[in-house]
């Protein structure tokens, strides 16, 4: 019989294989035969509308809900086989409303997991004090209040804190970053893809929000009403979505979003222009259409010159809101571009120093590809 | 400042009403006397108490009227705490400087007793108290100091006329065995609810068909109204003790503290297993999710969990269940059980008002007593996350 196979990431393993998994509610069908392949150490995003089976599916992955049929393996193992509270202890679970535990503080919610795995006592504050900082709360603030002490968005960040808490292989999130101000979101989820380039683990991530799902995801999977419409990597998606669903699903600015599948650190140019004073003629000749950067002696960037019309243009960029990180994405590079009014943004490194530039002529290049 | 003049606004309606209240007290009798326990009063109001009592009395009304129209709030509070204070002080020294007075002709038995104004007056006082948001430590201090008055009073004899404490002192020691077998009652009948109930509210909450058969039973069971229930224990109860003679060596008959302490233990089941139940439902099922979520087997959510977050609603139970138990224990004596009820209704039986009001007066005071010293102990054991929730 033919398995309604979706196309899988090539170069990596499968962590998860569901097959023909269905799960029912009473009358209503959440799950209708969905055929999913998770791939290993890879960032998969579900993605549909509200009631469309993604928590659901979620919970079949860390078996919270029964499967009315159908099985999900896991490498060679299927998951009726496995103790449940071992499998849910390998897998960090950022729940969708939260759910801290009412009578605990920050610091004794987010050692939950630590402590029910029987860790060394010693170090695990630190470790804590760490998690925080991680999901952009100050330990010394936050670390003793209590869940009812904590805004939406601040108690959501200390769930994902938590699911990170004992560094789980395997990571759930459901809409972790829902409750958030987009520019925390945009901080969150910067920092969470520098997390998973270092760390690589196994993450299923559940969102609403196209940006962030095509932002984050090495494999998207689109959902409707309890089943998979199309699952495949953000960018052959974009390229070729599957139906009128899908696509309207995306959105009119389909072109735009696929900037955001780039980053910044793969397409700059690392040979700039840049020096501690001002741009002298032989170094930024009147007809160069580069930029120049001037640095102060850490090699940060503080002023960018570009020749237009015969006029030595300049601009101060000595801002984290003029200059764009490694890991922001072309469009974050192109709203910059736009904004400083030159055909440049410097890309600064984790500590501010200039890494590179990225230039209008690339952008342009990759929409077209 | 508009919500100032708000909550002045407020305030001085409370302030006209208590007045209004002092003033009616003026127009009923005060005080009474009696030749003996059981003879006629004879009633003295007010007005007719002679320049200095008047005087003594009028000084509360007059306190917190100029205090309402002093616009400095630190000393009107002031004033008002020295108002509630003589409130409370005056009648008790009116009433035994005017009571021995009354009693000082009419011979070994006569007493004297506060009389309805005395008891509007106190009334219109307690408003005083009821006004303030927050009890300050100073109104505190000051209701202390009053009480401490009133027992140097109490001991250099100024109430022994009083008929409540006449009355005290006649029964002696078997005052105090009343007041033990009262609070033994409450206490083992509330024990035995706390044995059965809790289980049973667990049992509830895991086993949806004892829920199904629990709710109701309680429910009809809350409906009996308390005498009937009281009597419809005799005849069974009667019946087994004639079966089993060795169970009236334990005190288990028809009649006595044993169908009391049955009867007062299954009214108790209701609120322990209605708040224990819903202390243990209520719980955000989100939190039980993830705590599965993250890898929780039972016992440890049962442990992490559930039981930190019911306990304190299990302890409001109980505390429901012993302030409920303890006034209904008056009705032990109905099917001859001990207790404080015995001095409430041999009173009624004898017409002494003294007697009925001096039981009623004690069980409000072990009432109030033991309801506080509870609520201390669920303060202990409440966690300091869900202490700061409250407030
Ligand atoms: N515990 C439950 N009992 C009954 N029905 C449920 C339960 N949980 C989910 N459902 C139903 O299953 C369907 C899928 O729910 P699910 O929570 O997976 O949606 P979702 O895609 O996560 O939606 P959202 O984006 O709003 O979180 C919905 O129709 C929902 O009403
Ligand atoms: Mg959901």
């Amino acid at each position: 019989m033919q398995l309604p196979f979706h196309p899988i990431l090539s170069d990596t393993s499968i962590f998860l294989q569901a097959e023909r998994i269905s799960v029912r509610y009473g009358e209503t069908e959440a799950l209708k035969e969905v055929f999913l392949q998770i791939p290993t150490n890879r960032v998969t995003v579900l993605i549909g509308p509200s009631g469309c089976g993604k928590s659901t599916t979620l919970r079949c992955i860390n078996a919270l809900v029964k499967l009315s049929s159908g099985v999900i393996s896991y490498g060679d193992e299927s998951i009726q086989n496995m103790s449940e509270t071992q499998l849910r202890r390998t897998m960090g679970y950022a729940i969708q409303s939260v759910g801290l535990m009412p009578h605990l503080s920050v610091e004794e919610n987010v050692d939950l997991v630590p402590r029910l795995l029987g860790w060394e006592r010693s170090g695990r504050g630190e470790r804590v004090g760490r998690l925080l900082n991680l999901v952009r709360l100050e330990p010394g603030i936050y670390r003793n209040k209590y869940p009812h002490e904590l805004s939406g968005g601040e108690a959501q960040r200390v769930g994902v804190a938590r699911a990170l808490g004992a560094d789980p292989p395997v990571l759930l999130m459901d809409e972790p970053f829902g409750a958030v101000d987009p520019l925390t979101r945009e901080q969150l989820q910067d920092e969470f893809i520098r997390i998973q380039r270092q760390l690589k683990k196994t993450v299923i991530f559940v969102t609403h929000d196209i940006d962030e799902a095509i932002r984050l995801a090495d494999y998207l999977v689109i959902m409707k009403e309890g089943e998979v419409v199309q699952a495949d990597t953000p960018e052959k998606i974009l390229s070729s979505p599957q139906d009128d669903f899908v696509e309207r699903f995306l959105g009119p600015d389909r072109s735009l979003k696929r900037l955001s599948l780039f980053t910044a650190d793969h397409c700059c140019i690392q040979e700039v222009l840049s020096g501690l004073e001002g741009p002298s003629k032989s170094v930024l000749p009147e007809d160069s259409t580069r930029c120049y950067w001037q640095v102060d002696e850490g090699n940060r960037p503080l002023k960018g010159f570009m020749w237009i019309n015969g006029r030595l243009v300049s601009r101060v960029v000595h801002s984290v809101n003029h200059t764009v990180q490694t890991y922001s994405s072309m469009r974050e590079c192109m709203a910059t571009i736009l904004s400083l009014g030159l055909p440049a943004a410097a890309v600064v490194d984790d500590e501010g120093h200039l890494f590179g530039e990225v230039r209008f002529e690339t952008i342009q290049t990759i929409s077209v590809s | 400042m508009n919500r100032n003049i708000l909550q002045r606004r407020a305030l001085d309606k409370q302030v006209a009403f208590a007045l209004f209240l002092f003033l009616v007290s003026f127009t009923l009798p005060f005080l009474q006397s009696r030749e003996n326990r059981i003879s006629e009063e004879f009633t003295v109001s007010a007005f007719s108490l002679g320049i200095g009592p008047i005087l003594l009395l009028l000084l509360a009304p007059l306190v917190i009227l100029t205090s309402a129209f002093i616009p400095n709030r630190k000393r009107a509070a002031l004033l008002s705490t020295v108002a509630a204070a003589f409130g409370i002080f005056s009648p008790l020294l009116v009433l035994s400087i005017v009571g021995n007075a009354l009693v000082a002709d009419l011979g070994a038995f006569a007493r004297y007793s506060p009389a309805s104004g005395m008891y509007v007056y106190l009334a219109a006082v307690s408003i005083l108290y009821l006004m303030k948001q927050k009890a300050q430590s100073r109104d505190k201090v000051a209701l202390f100091l009053v009480m401490l008055l009133a027992i140097g009073m109490g001991f250099i004899g100024m109430f022994d006329r009083l008929g409540i404490l006449l009355e005290a002192r006649n029964l002696g020691t078997r005052l105090w065995r009343e007041i033990l077998a009262h609070v033994r009652i409450t206490g083992v009948s509330l024990l035995i609810s706390m044995v059965i109930g809790i289980p049973i509210a667990f049992l509830a909450f895991i086993n949806k068909a004892v829920r199904r058969v629990v709710f109701p039973i309680l429910n009809v069971l809350q409906t009996i109204p308390g005498i009937a229930l009281f009597g419809l224990l005799i005849a069974p109860l009667a019946a087994l003790s004639m079966a089993f003679p060795v169970l009236r060596e334990w005190g288990i008959q028809g009649i006595g503290n044993a169908p009391a302490i049955i009867a007062l233990s299954m009214y108790a089941l209701y609120p322990i297993i209605r708040y224990t139940y819903t202390s243990l439902s209520g719980i955000d099922e989100q939190v039980v999710l993830a705590a599965k979520g993250m890898g929780m087997n039972s016992t440890q959510i049962w442990k992490i969990v559930r039981l930190p977050l019911a306990t304190v609603g299990i302890l409001h139970g109980i505390r429901v269940a012993l302030v409920q138990t303890l006034g209904n224990a008056t009705l032990a004596k109905l099917i001859g059980g001990d207790g404080l009820g015995v001095l409430v209704f041999e009173g009624l039986g004898q017409a002494s008002v003294d007697m009925v009001l001096l039981g009623m007066l004690l069980i409000i005071a072990l009432t109030v007593i033991s309801d506080r010293l509870f609520q201390f102990l669920i303060n202990v054991f409440t966690p300091a996350s869900l202490i700061r929730e409250e407030r």
